[in-house]
């Protein structure tokens, strides 16, 4: 019970700050307003759950290919849901960003407008394919090898995409690792934006938790699980 | 030895039961006719002892001289006979025979083709399309590809599936030479095949 | 008769030639591929009327009418296993991994059929001239091997779903996109000039992807085709 009041408190302490601190931009080398910058603490970190959630549902799948136990596949079908949730998050988060500071809701050579986009795709792919398949044993079977080529291809996106879009990122790379690979933010906006991470993390598990306590008491009521 | 352990199978879809406590043991030489009304859940069942579905509790199990078999090993063993198998209606009688004989690692001539399709009672239709032939027939070729394997499992769904009188003279003489070179399996309505059988498996009381 | 009397590279070209023979007598994918190509080219073709785009873009139609073709037929030798009742009889007939390559080489033969007839076609009407043949050659073979090898497996997860005509592009697309971004690469070096320098990081990616999604098909491939 208490680290939801420690989660509800750390969001509100985070939304507070991001808005009540400097922007984590220094506002001359920012394009447009650097208070739009401030989008940095959330889209960041929903990007991170909707990658993490990918991967999760990843690994349940291959444990059910394993042990064929249904209850994996409940929890492979819940990461993919809420990493659906966040991707679109962190869509919606990015292309209000981008308008405010290049101009435009969506430029395709942005590559990691790209890749959250395909992201977007192969979580919509995965439901389409469950959708049309009426029997419980082939839903799990079948989606659950549709994610692991998903996730292989995804390695070969992210070695593909950046060589081929590296010359026209525009997107904000020096904000959180520079090109020597040390942490360039300045010690507020690090805590902040870690803590940020942290929440989002934690908040993505806790709904993750309820969703599957509240499925696996719906699949009880079905005799034979 | 050749067995065959069912042991307490139960399969539920969802929250439907089609069968629980199925209990059967065969060997190498006995035969079981899985009876029971339409819906009862007979082609679920063989579909379990296939392989092709999974139980929802209980277990399904060939072995070996006490070795247990897996998938491509009974594979190898195991034919069906099903008004839910389809053979090739592109291709001839012959060419379907070819083709399944030869993608299970069996070399056979055309004359041995030739003589199968005999013993079905099939001659002279080998160079036809089957999908000209009619359902009696295409009944006929299922034996006669089933019979290409030898099968040491033998699983027929219906055995008299569409055919008419004489066909199920030849079906059931087919069975009876079978049965003691195989574990033979019948899921049938007909009570005259009841006798095919040594042991039964009840289903939808 | 003793079963291991036929090689297991037999069986599997015992497999591709059922599929031929089906497929040369009632034609549906051949067909669809070709002429869903066919359209595709003549309707770029005219939308473009007499302006030349630059050889990049012309790089990235030839694929995007490649993909489209590629996606109108090739879930074919699954789905009619499956919609004309034979793939019961099948998985029990040959190992998985016999169906498996069979009907990868059958689709490799259709893309190759495809590329055969398209490529002058598109030569011609485009007015694309590729300044190294070489180039493209490796670009369409690999490729094509990357189209055949990656939704070989696809297809099988489609035929046994209800909705199988768009499920099969919306599947294959985040599947084939390494691929498509690879050999669009290649192409556009091929159309617009330049060496084999100038392609090798997108072979260090195509390469390592025709293996990998072949490998990874034939791991998984058990798993769909015994649903």
């Amino acid at each position: 019970m208490w680290w939801k009041i420690l989660i509800f408190a750390a969001m509100s302490a985070v939304i507070v700050a991001a808005f009540m601190t400097h922007s984590p931009m220094n506002p001359n080398k920012s394009l447009g307003n650097a208070e739009v910058y401030r989008i940095f603490y959330f889209h960041v970190p929903q990007a991170w759950v909707a990658a993490l959630a990918f991967v999760i549902s990843m690994i349940f799948s291959i444990q059910f290919l394993r042990t064929r136990n249904m209850d994996y596949d409940t929890k492979a079908v819940l990461a993919a849901k809420l990493g659906l949730v966040f991707s679109i998050l962190a869509t919606v988060t990015g292309s209000i960003f981008a308008r405010m500071t290049w101009g435009e809701f969506w430029n395709w050579s942005e590559i990691r407008e790209v890749s959250i986009f395909i992201l977007l795709i192969i979580y919509g792919a995965y439901f389409a394919l469950r959708s049309a398949l009426p029997n419980a044993e082939t839903k799990a079977t079948l989606s659950a090898v549709l994610s692991i080529l998903f996730a292989v291809s995804a390695v070969f996106l992210i070695f593909i995409l950046p060589r081929l879009y590296a010359d026209y990122s525009q997107h904000p790379s020096d904000s959180v690792v520079d090109s020597e690979g040390q942490i360039t933010m300045g010690s507020t906006v690090a805590i902040i934006f870690f803590t940020s991470l942290a929440v989002f993390t934690a908040l993505f598990g806790w709904i993750y938790s309820l969703s599957l306590r509240l499925a696996r008491v719906a699949n009880k009521n079905l005799p034979g699980n | 030895m050749l067995k065959l352990e069912i042991d307490k199978l139960a399969k539920w879809f969802g929250p439907r039961k089609i069968f629980e406590d199925i209990n059967l043991n065969l060997e190498f030489g006995q035969s079981a006719a899985i009876i029971g009304p339409n819906g009862s859940g007979k082609t679920t069942l063989l579909r379990l002892i296939m392989g092709l579905s999974y139980p929802t509790s209980g277990n399904i199990i060939f072995s070996e001289n006490g070795n247990k078999l897996d998938f491509e090993q009974y594979r190898k063993k195991m034919a069906l006979v099903s008004p839910y198998l389809s053979l090739y209606d592109a291709l001839t009688g012959f060419e379907n025979l070819q083709f399944f004989a030869k993608v299970d690692g069996r070399l056979k001539s055309r004359d041995e083709f030739e003589s199968l399709l005999n013993k079905v009672g099939l001659a002279g239709r080998g160079d036809d399309f089957v999908g000209a032939y009619s359902t009696g027939m295409k009944q006929r070729l299922k034996y006669a590809v089933a019979l290409l394997k030898e099968p040491t499992i033998f699983l027929i769904d219906e055995p008299s599936a569409n055919l008419d009188e004489s066909g199920k003279q030849i079906v059931w003489e087919l069975i009876r030479s079978r049965k003691e070179n195989s574990i033979l399996i019948i899921a049938t309505n007909e009570k005259e095949e009841y006798s095919l059988a040594e042991q039964f498996c009840k289903l939808g009381s | 008769m003793p079963s291991s009397s036929v090689s297991w590279a037999a069986k599997v070209f015992a497999v591709t030639r059922k599929d031929i023979m089906a497929e040369f007598r009632t034609r549906y994918a051949i067909n669809s591929i070709l002429m869903f190509a066919l359209v595709t080219l003549t309707v770029i073709s005219v939308a473009l009327g007499i302006s030349t785009p630059d050889s990049d873009l012309m790089a990235a139609l030839f694929w995007v009418i490649l993909f489209f073709a590629a996606m109108s037929g090739l879930a074919q030798i699954f789905i009619r296993e499956e919609e004309s009742g034979t793939a019961l009889i099948l998985k029990l007939s040959t190992d998985g991994l016999v169906i498996f390559f069979g009907k990868l080489i059958f689709n490799l033969l259709l893309l190759a059929i495809l590329s055969i007839l398209i490529v002058p076609l598109f030569i011609i009407l485009l007015k694309v001239n590729p300044q190294n043949w070489t180039i493209f050659l490796i670009g369409l073979v690999l490729g094509d091997i990357g189209l055949a090898g990656a939704t070989t497996i696809i297809a099988a997860i489609v035929a046994k779903a209800t909705v199988k005509g768009t499920l099969f592009t919306v599947l294959s697309f985040p599947i084939l996109l390494p691929l498509l971004l690879a050999v669009i690469e290649i192409t556009k070096v091929a159309f617009g000039g330049g060496g084999f320098g100038d392609i090798s990081l997108s072979l260090q990616v195509l390469i390592p992807y025709d293996v990998v999604m072949i490998t990874i098909s034939v791991m998984l491939f058990d798993f769909v085709w015994r649903q």
